[in-house]
């Protein structure tokens, strides 16, 4: 503990210059802001306590730095249920334009956000690593920041904050829209935290027997695309298998007013 | 105490960026042919490269320097049409791939309709064009946004984002590599950050052609290679 209080006061003009005031004064996100990625899980892989409990999440990590008057939504979507439709991440996100810690626009609109037309989606949304700030202003570290042997194990990563850790739950197809049901892609509507009864390893996503939860990647690297909302599945529910691929079960949220 | 513990570890994150730039990939036992690279230094001129031929010698030279120069080497890079002279597409001038940067991971292929995003899906999701694979003959990252400056993101292209010249008329080519001075250069950022895109290959267009124009926007003149074979 002592070290890092030192490398914060050895490195806090450097911190400054990068990312804005330093945690222990006050945070000086945007006015605007009206998006981030959460600074810290809930915790319990993917049993988010339903859309429900990641909307709490994302209003809470808000409240903490006094971004909490806000109408806040975790960007997930569900799949259809019996007498239940499916929800869009999508159609929960306001119609923008949202703007991160900096006040940076990552996305003019929903169409601008998920790339409607080939035009939009050729060139892009803002969404990178330097603009996918969580609410504190902090970059998430990601693929080849530190590589670090520990990085898929959530008992190491906990305690070394810098390890990659670029994967976002979204649940969601590249357009922002649910997967069709039968096979389970939001760790059973965001309330499991299983794994299949045996790991089958990497590449082995969703399907019979296997809970598992689509992500994106906050630095756009990985998956043989760079998605940013829509890359591949997890080797399961729990926060455990959630490491094993670089996500420790961080949300994107989205303020809709 | 945990808020800033955990801060104080983020605050590490650019300080490991300006030491130690390293490749994260998994060696893979059963490596690629490097058949993409970025140019690891620029021709110098500005936007003359004395035209396409120009910029495929430099290609084909660093590749050989790299002990790469068994191939046809190319540069991804668009002309203009002129009177009597038909436009030339930089997606035309590559050859089928796929190709594979010179991390050479077979699992990590280039694929032609996914760099260009041919169909909705593909353009939404992406390819593996991204920082890690974006690296020049030498394997070394090329600096871009968040990395020690000067930024040489900015990667000449002149060409729109299927991959596709220009029409002619306004100048996207720096007169269609030939000038130093007058025009213009679209670019691409290898690191697939800023100017509100993330595009590989016509995120936006300098002003001028000079060296020190291309300096002035995050670039110095480099471009994509491409082995046709």
């Amino acid at each position: 503990m002592k070290r890092y209080a030192l490398c914060l006061a050895l490195l806090l003009p450097v911190f400054t210059a990068l990312v804005g005031t330093p945690a222990d004064l006050a945070y000086a996100q945007s006015p605007t802001m009206s998006f981030f990625v959460t600074s810290r899980p809930i915790g319990d892989g993917g049993n988010l306590g339903g859309l429900a409990g990641a909307d709490a999440h994302c209003r809470i990590l808000a409240e903490e730095v006094g971004a909490g008057d806000r109408t806040w939504r975790a960007y997930l979507s569900t799949q259809a249920r019996p007498e239940q439709p499916a929800i869009n991440a999508r159609d929960r996100i306001g119609d923008g334009p949202w703007y991160n810690f900096r006040g940076e626009m990552i996305a003019r609109n929903i169409a601008h956000l998920h790339g409607d037309t080939l035009e939009l989606a050729r060139v892009g949304n803002n969404m990178t690593k330097q603009s996918v700030l969580t609410e504190r202003g902090q970059i998430v570290p990601g693929l080849g920041d530190f590589p670090d042997p520990g990085s898929r194990d959530w008992d190491y990563v906990q305690t070394t904050p810098y390890t990659n850790r670029h994967e976002v739950l979204t649940g969601s197809r590249p357009d922002g829209t649910a997967f069709p049901p039968d096979i389970d892609f939001t760790c059973d509507n965001w309330t499991s935290n299983a794994d299949p009864e045996t790991d089958l390893g990497p590449r082995n996503y969703g399907g019979e027997g296997r809970p598992n939860a689509q992500i994106g990647f906050t630095d756009r690297m990985g998956g043989g695309n760079g998605s940013w909302n829509s890359s591949h599945g997890t080797r399961g529910c729990s926060q455990h298998a959630l490491v094993r691929t670089h996500g420790i079960g961080m949300l994107y949220c989205f303020a809709v007013d | 105490m945990r808020p800033i513990e955990f801060t104080a570890l983020l605050v590490h994150l650019p300080i490991i960026a300006l030491t130690a730039p390293q490749l994260a990939c998994a060696q893979d036992p059963a490596q690629a042919p490097m058949t993409f690279f970025v140019t690891s230094e620029p021709i110098g001129d500005g936007g003359n490269l004395g035209g396409l031929a120009g910029a495929d010698a430099h290609c084909r030279r660093l590749a050989q320097a790299a002990g790469e120069g068994e191939r046809t080497w190319v540069a991804y890079l668009s002309t203009q049409a002129r009177a009597g002279e038909p436009a030339v597409n930089a997606r035309d001038r590559i050859g089928d791939g796929p190709w594979f940067a010179p991390v050479r991971r077979p699992d990590r292929p280039l694929v032609k309709s996914e760099i260009h995003g041919d169909t909705l899906v593909e353009a939404q999701r992406g390819s593996n064009m991204f920082k890690l694979y974006t690296v020049t003959e030498q394997g070394e990252i090329v600096n871009g946004i968040g990395d020690p400056l000067p930024a040489r993101h900015d990667i000449l292209t002149g060409t729109q984002p299927d991959g596709r010249a220009f029409p002619p008329g306004e100048d996207r080519t720096c007169n269609n590599w030939t000038s130093n001075d007058e025009g213009a250069a679209q670019v691409g950022h290898s690191d697939r950050v800023g100017h509100g895109n993330t595009s590989w290959n016509s995120s936006h267009a300098t002003t001028g052609c000079s060296q020190e124009d291309l300096v002035s926007w995050g670039g110095v003149g480099l471009f994509y290679c491409f082995a046709v074979d």
